[in-house]
C-alpha cells in the first residue's frame, strides 16, 4: 500500500471518528516505520495521536509509546498530550494509579474537561457506578453543553434500572440536540422501559417526524424511521390491549390509536417491500408478528 | 440434570457478534431443541442488540420475531447470551436476567451464557453458563467445576469450535459481515435471523 493512500484512509477515519483500531495500526505503522512522520507537516500530530489511541486499543504498546515520545517532545506541556499519556497509563497500570495521575492534573488545571471524563470512565469500568454518576453530574454542572456527557449519564442510570433519572438526563440531551432522531428514539425507548407508554408513543412519533422531515409521505421509511415505526407499532399494541396505561409524565393518549396502529403496520411493511428480494423473507415474519391474530398475549412484555 | 451441547453455528455466531462490537455490550438468543429427556441441543444463535441493551422495546420485538422464526424451523428459543463492555465483567445484568427469564417461561430448561472476555481468542470455550434458581427469577453461574470438559453438563459439539471461530474472525474477518437486530432496524436487508453472508459454506443452513 502506498503511503499517500494510507494517509488518506487515516485522515478519513479521523474525520469520521472511526474506531477501526486494527486497520489504523496496520496502516499507521507503515508510516511510522518509514520515518515519514516528519514529512507530514502539521498533520503529523493528529496522526500520532490517532495512532497512539488505536495502538493502546489493541494493546500494541511499543507503537503507542513511540507516538507518545514524539508528541511529548513536541508539546511538553500540552493538556491534550497529558490525557493521552493517561490513557496509555490506564492500559497497563492499576486504576488507582491512573486516578491519582488525573487528580494531580486536575489540581494543576481544573479546566481540562477531558481529564474529568477519563476519571469518570475509570470509575465506570471498575464498577463504581454510583461515584461515576456523582462525578458526572458535578462535571455537567460546569460543562453543561457536553452532549456526550448527558448521554453517558442517561446510559449509566438505565444500566441501574433508574429509568426516570435517565429520562431527566435525556431531556437535557434533547434541549442540546433537538434535531437528532436517534436521541429522540433513545428517549422514547427509555420511556417505554420505564412503563410510560403514552410518553413513549409520543416520542416515537416525534422521531418519525424528525427522521422523515425531508421525505414525502409515500416515501420508503429508512434508518431511524423504521426503528421509530416499529416502536409506534409496539406502543399501539400495548395501548390497545390496555387503554388505561399509566403515565408518570401525565402524557395524554394520542387520538385515533387504531389509525396510528394501521399506519405503523403499513409503514414498517413498506420498508420491507421496498427492499426487494432481500426484504421479502423478513416481511413474511414481520407480517405474522403484526397481524391481529397475534394479539393473544403471546407477545413479550417485560415491564408490565 | 439436563445436559447442554453447543453446536457450531451457535458458537460461531456468538463469537462474531462479540468480535464485531468489542467495546459494547451485546446480546442475543439461542435456538435449539430438547432431544431426549436430558439433552438440549443449541443449534443456532440470533443476535439482538448492541446499541441500548438496557432498554426493552426493541428487545421485546426482536424476541418475538426470533421466537416466531425458531418455530418456523421446528426449533425453540432455549437460551440467552450476552457480552459486557468490560473484559472482566461476567455478571448477567438485570436486563439479561429479565430476558433470560422470559425465555425460560417458554422453555423450562433455558440456559444463559455470559461471554468470558478473557477466553475469547483462546482455544477454550469462552462461555460462562448461568442457570436459573428454581425458587426465584435470579440466575447463578453454574457450579460445575469442569465446564466444557468431558463429564461436564456443558459441551461443544466439537472441541475445535473455539479455535475455528477465532480463525474465521482473524483470518477471514467474517464477523464484519455479521448483523444483529439493531443493524436490521437501520437497514432491513440485513439478514439478522440467519446471517448467511457471514457464515462459512458448511453452516449455511440450520441442521434439522
Amino acid at each position: 500500500m502506498s503511503l499517500s493512500s494510507a494517509l488518506e484512509t487515516l485522515a478519513n477515519y479521523r474525520a469520521h471518528n472511526s474506531r477501526a483500531s486494527q486497520e489504523i495500526v496496520e496502516k499507521g505503522k507503515t508510516i511510522l516505520d518509514s520515518n515519514a512522520v516528519s514529512k507530514l507537516g502539521d498533520e503529523a500530530w493528529a496522526f500520532l495521536e490517532q495512532l497512539a489511541l488505536a495502538a493502546v486499543d489493541i494493546a500494541n504498546y511499543d507503537v503507542a509509546d513511540e507516538c507518545l515520545r514524539q508528541l511529548v517532545a513536541k508539546f511538553p506541556e500540552s493538556p491534550r498530550v497529558d490525557v493521552l499519556a493517561g490513557i496509555r497509563m490506564e492500559a497497563t497500570e492499576r486504576p488507582e494509579v491512573a486516578l491519582k495521575y488525573y487528580d494531580d492534573l486536575l489540581e494543576a488545571d481544573s479546566s481540562n474537561a477531558a481529564v474529568y471524563k477519563r476519571r469518570i470512565s475509570i470509575l465506570v469500568r471498575t464498577g463504581k457506578i454510583e461515584q461515576a454518576v456523582t462525578e458526572l453530574t458535578e462535571y455537567l454542572d460546569t460543562f453543561y453543553s457536553d452532549l456526550e456527557g448527558w448521554v453517558e449519564l442517561a446510559e449509566l442510570y438505565s444500566s441501574c434500572n433508574q429509568y426516570t433519572s435517565a429520562l431527566q438526563a435525556l431531556s437535557h440531551v434533547l434541549l442540546l440536540a433537538p434535531q437528532n432522531p436517534f436521541y429522540v428514539l433513545q428517549f422514547a425507548e427509555t420511556a417505554y422501559t420505564a412503563d410510560d407508554i403514552p410518553l413513549a408513543i409520543k416520542m416515537f412519533m416525534l422521531a418519525v417526524d424528525i427522521a422523515d422531515r425531508h421525505a414525502s409521505e409515500e416515501s420508503i421509511p429508512t434508518g431511524a424511521s423504521v426503528r421509530a415505526w416499529y416502536g409506534v407499532k409496539l406502543c399501539c399494541r400495548v395501548l390497545l390491549e390496555r387503554p388505561s396505561s399509566p403515565s408518570a409524565s401525565d402524557t395524554p393518549l394520542p387520538k385515533k390509536l387504531n389509525l396510528i396502529d394501521e399506519l405503523a403496520t403499513e409503514r414498517v411493511l413498506t420498508a420491507y417491500s421496498a427492499a426487494g428480494e432481500a426484504g421479502s423473507a423478513g416481511r413474511e415474519l414481520v407480517l405474522s408478528w403484526m397481524g391481529p391474530s397475534d394479539r393473544s398475549g403471546a407477545s413479550v412484555h417485560f415491564v408490565h | 440434570m439436563v445436559n447442554y451441547i453447543v453446536g457450531p453455528a451457535a458458537y460461531i455466531k456468538i463469537l462474531f457478534h462479540v468480535s464485531k462490537h468489542p467495546h459494547l455490550q451485546v446480546n442475543g438468543v439461542l435456538l435449539g431443541k430438547k432431544t431426549s429427556n436430558s439433552t438440549v441441543e443449541i443449534v443456532d444463535a440470533i443476535p439482538l442488540l448492541h446499541h441500548w441493551t438496557s432498554l426493552s422495546p426493541m428487545m421485546e420485538i426482536g424476541l418475538d420475531l426470533a421466537g416466531n422464526h425458531a418455530e418456523s424451523l421446528g426449533l425453540q428459543l432455549v437460551g440467552y447470551y450476552q457480552a459486557c463492555e468490560r473484559l472482566d465483567d461476567i455478571a448477567l445484568a438485570p436486563v439479561g436476567e429479565k430476558v433470560a427469564s422470559k425465555v425460560k417461561q417458554g422453555f423450562e430448561d433455558a440456559v444463559s451464557f455470559v461471554i468470558d472476555g478473557e477466553k475469547i481468542g483462546s482455544d477454550e470455550a469462552a462461555l460462562i453458563p448461568y442457570i436459573a434458581q428454581s425458587s426465584s427469577s435470579s440466575w447463578r453461574p453454574s457450579t460445575d467445576p469442569s465446564l466444557f470438559t468431558p463429564g461436564s453438563r456443558f459441551s461443544l459439539s466439537s472441541p475445535d469450535l473455539p479455535s475455528r471461530a477465532v480463525t474465521l474472525v482473524r483470518e477471514q474477518q467474517l464477523h464484519r459481515k455479521f448483523g444483529d437486530f439493531d443493524d436490521h432496524l437501520e437497514d432491513v436487508t440485513i439478514d439478522w435471523l440467519r446471517n448467511r453472508a457471514a457464515m462459512p459454506s458448511d453452516l449455511q443452513t440450520v441442521p434439522e
